[in-house]
């Protein structure tokens, strides 16, 4: 028997089917993509633009479709269904990874004790109605004892025993402990975040305290004849930086010395010590009460300033 | 800054659930937004690539004063308000005619931008052909040796592939294989083919930009026949829309944003145990599927070993009276020594 016929037959089906590249085709079957990384023909680029971006874009495709069929399949009404590996491309996400949800209390305890969860169903049967009831909530099971038409009272019972009130105040103190409970959950991981320094207003905080800093260096004294209230802190990390530059310093110095060295000025010499006994500049201070030498001769003068105020 | 909301009932506090950030994320959805001029070309040119993004695409009818190399403020609330991430934006100015942005956020932060120009554009009308499914995912092409090489074609080649297929799926349906959006340059001038990849970073980009090669972008409808063999052959026809496009301004993503953006989410713990991701030591599934460890002790001192206290092998005791039980044979040594 010859089957020379069928093998050529087959042969000429797998070359319809295969793609010959001289750089082999990066196919990412995650991303339904490939990437030829041929160069471009620059001749029959321009010989014929349309004809030669299809002819790669076949050839591509080709490769990409036969990575695609050789995946495992499943069958379904419309037809195979592929199973895709993950993608080998990395494209950036859009948003953060989702942050795990911090453990309440009771999971920290389970966890250190080996407890399983254990999930506990929403219904329960219910023997009386022969049905199956919620657990809580709408019609649930757990308020049997308030609704029940008759309840047992124990025979040493109060008086005013309301055996329906006692139930639902039990109830209404459980849900009260679980929200207390969630509360303080809530309450620790704030804790535990403020701690590792990112706290939510820990921004709005810092930006209080720089104006506040700064209104109190804002007055005419830079803040330092105010009046303190009580309980007021000491500012912090409030220095005077010397502006200028060792050089500058050591001139500005120098003038000071040379300033003092110098003879005082003929002017302060004559009015300081002019006749030796006398200071008139003081003497005059103490007549004029320290108001100067023209308010003394207004006064000695007629007492103008004496009419005008009146 | 949009206020954070609590919501006040069920249906509004699933809308926001939809929000939330996911470990396998959504499709981007994409904003199409016209500047203050679009341009005949450009706005047809946006109307089809929304038809081929589509469901996940939101458009802007009216135009806005929107320049996002100078000013992307506008597109981050945009981003934040529209749960969109993926922006494109058209504007048409005498420098820079028939532009086309595309822009990138994460976290409602623009993370890069690559700017393009139509210079040639068919529309899909134009092919009397039968057209693709909306909805559809397509299959993705692009040929060149500068997609691996260039900077400024990763870039692009991320960002189309974002824009056309960037969710992760973990099955295909093979007939709903409809059509396939093929990027191809021109040939690669002789500039960039010597230069090495770290020459054309620091190279200046003004220069570069003009020697960049002109991208086209075509969509073709798949028919696949039957080849005798389980692989169908392939035939492609022109579905449109086609066009040729020049890449001008870029931004590239913050590298700091970007290493935040490429984070995965750890594996799940079986695949973890079975291997995938980083390899894990001393762990192994066996047969029956059970998860085995070995654990190193390090090297035990033998002559420190507790064994069960017996009163015939507890050493003779030289000192009447001295009935210490952690007496060992170290200790009665040097006390004898000290004798």
């Amino acid at each position: 028997m010859d089957v020379s016929d069928i093998l050529a037959a087959h042969a000429e089906k797998q070359k319809a089917v295969t793609v010959e590249k001289d750089i082999p085709l990066v196919i990412d079957a995650g991303f339904l993509t490939v990437t030829d990384l041929n160069p471009v023909d620059a001749e029959s680029y321009n010989e014929d633009l349309e004809g030669y971006l299809m002819s790669t874009a076949r050839d591509g495709i080709q490769a990409l479709v036969g990575a695609l069929f050789s995946l495992p399949t499943t069958s379904s009404e419309e037809g195979p269904i592929a199973q895709l590996p993950p993608p080998t491309t990395q494209l950036p996400r859009a948003k953060p990874l989702p942050k795990p949800k911090p453990p309440t209390k009771w999971e920290l305890f389970a966890k250190a004790k080996g407890i399983q969860h254990r999930k506990r169903d929403k219904k329960v049967w219910d023997e009386e109605k022969q049905e199956w009831v919620n657990r809580w909530g709408w019609k649930g099971a757990n308020k049997d004892k308030e609704t029940q038409w008759l309840t047992e009272v124990p025979a040493n019972a109060d008086v005013d025993h309301d055996p329906r009130k006692a139930a639902r105040d039990e109830r209404k103190a459980r849900i009260a402990k679980n929200e207390r409970q969630h509360q303080q959950n809530l309450a620790r991981v704030q804790g535990a975040s403020a701690q590792s320094g990112t706290a939510p207003n820990a921004d709005r905080k810092k930006q209080i305290d720089r104006t506040l800093a700064t209104t109190r260096t804002s007055t005419a004294s830079m803040g330092k004849f105010d009046r303190t209230l009580e309980g007021e802190k000491k500012l912090k990390g409030v220095k005077r930086k010397a502006k200028v530059s060792a050089d500058a310093e050591k001139s500005r110095d120098l003038a000071i010395i040379q300033k003092l060295e110098r003879e005082p000025s003929a002017k302060k010499a004559k009015s300081s010590s002019g006749n030796g006994v006398l200071n008139v500049r003081k003497a005059i201070r103490a007549a004029s009460k320290g108001k100067g030498s023209a308010a003394l001769a207004r006064e000695s003068g007629g007492g103008k300033g004496k009419k005008g105020r009146k | 800054m949009l206020r954070t909301v609590k919501p006040k009932n069920a249906r509004a506090k699933r809308a926001l659930q939809a929000r939330e950030s996911k470990e396998v994320e959504d499709p981007r959805t994409a904003i199409f937004v016209k500047g203050t001029h679009a341009g005949e070309k450009v706005h047809g040119a946006m109307k089809e690539l929304m038809a081929l993004k589509r469901p996940h695409a939101i458009s802007f009818s009216r135009k806005n004063a929107v320049r996002p190399f100078e000013d992307a403020s506008p597109l981050e609330f945009w981003a934040q308000k529209n749960d969109a991430s993926l922006f494109v934006v058209g504007q048409s100015t005498k420098k820079r005619p028939d532009g086309m942005t595309f822009v990138r956020t994460y976290d409602a932060r623009v993370l890069d931008m690559c700017e393009v120009g139509v210079d040639k554009w068919v529309s899909m009308s134009e092919f009397k052909t039968p057209k693709s499914t909306p909805g559809h995912k397509p299959l993705m092409h692009f040929a060149s040796e500068l997609f691996d090489s260039h900077p400024r074609l990763i870039q692009l080649k991320s960002m189309l592939m974002d824009f056309f297929n960037g969710e992760v799926i973990d099955s295909v349906c093979l007939a709903g294989l409809e059509h396939v959006i093929s990027v191809s340059l021109a040939p690669t001038p002789p500039s960039l083919n010597s230069a090495t990849p770290a020459d054309t970073l620091q190279a200046s980009t003004s220069k570069q930009d003009a020697e960049l090669p002109r991208v086209h972008v075509r969509a073709y409808t798949v028919r696949l026949l039957a080849s005798g063999t389980r692989t169908p052959r392939v035939e492609l026809a022109p579905m449109g829309p086609s066009m040729d496009l020049s890449l001008r301004r870029h931004a590239a993503a913050d590298p700091e944003m970007l290493k935040q953006a490429m984070r995965r989410p750890r594996l799940r713990k079986q695949d973890a145990a079975k291997g995938l991701g980083k390899k894990r030591k001393n762990v192994e599934l066996d047969e029956m599927g059970d998860v085995r460890g070995r654990i190193h002790v390090a090297k035990q001192d033998l002559a420190k070993l507790q064994t069960r206290r017996m009163k015939g092998l507890k050493p003779a005791r030289d000192v009447a009276g001295d009935g210490d039980e952690s007496d060992g044979p170290g200790q009665r040594r040097k006390r004898r020594r000290s004798e």
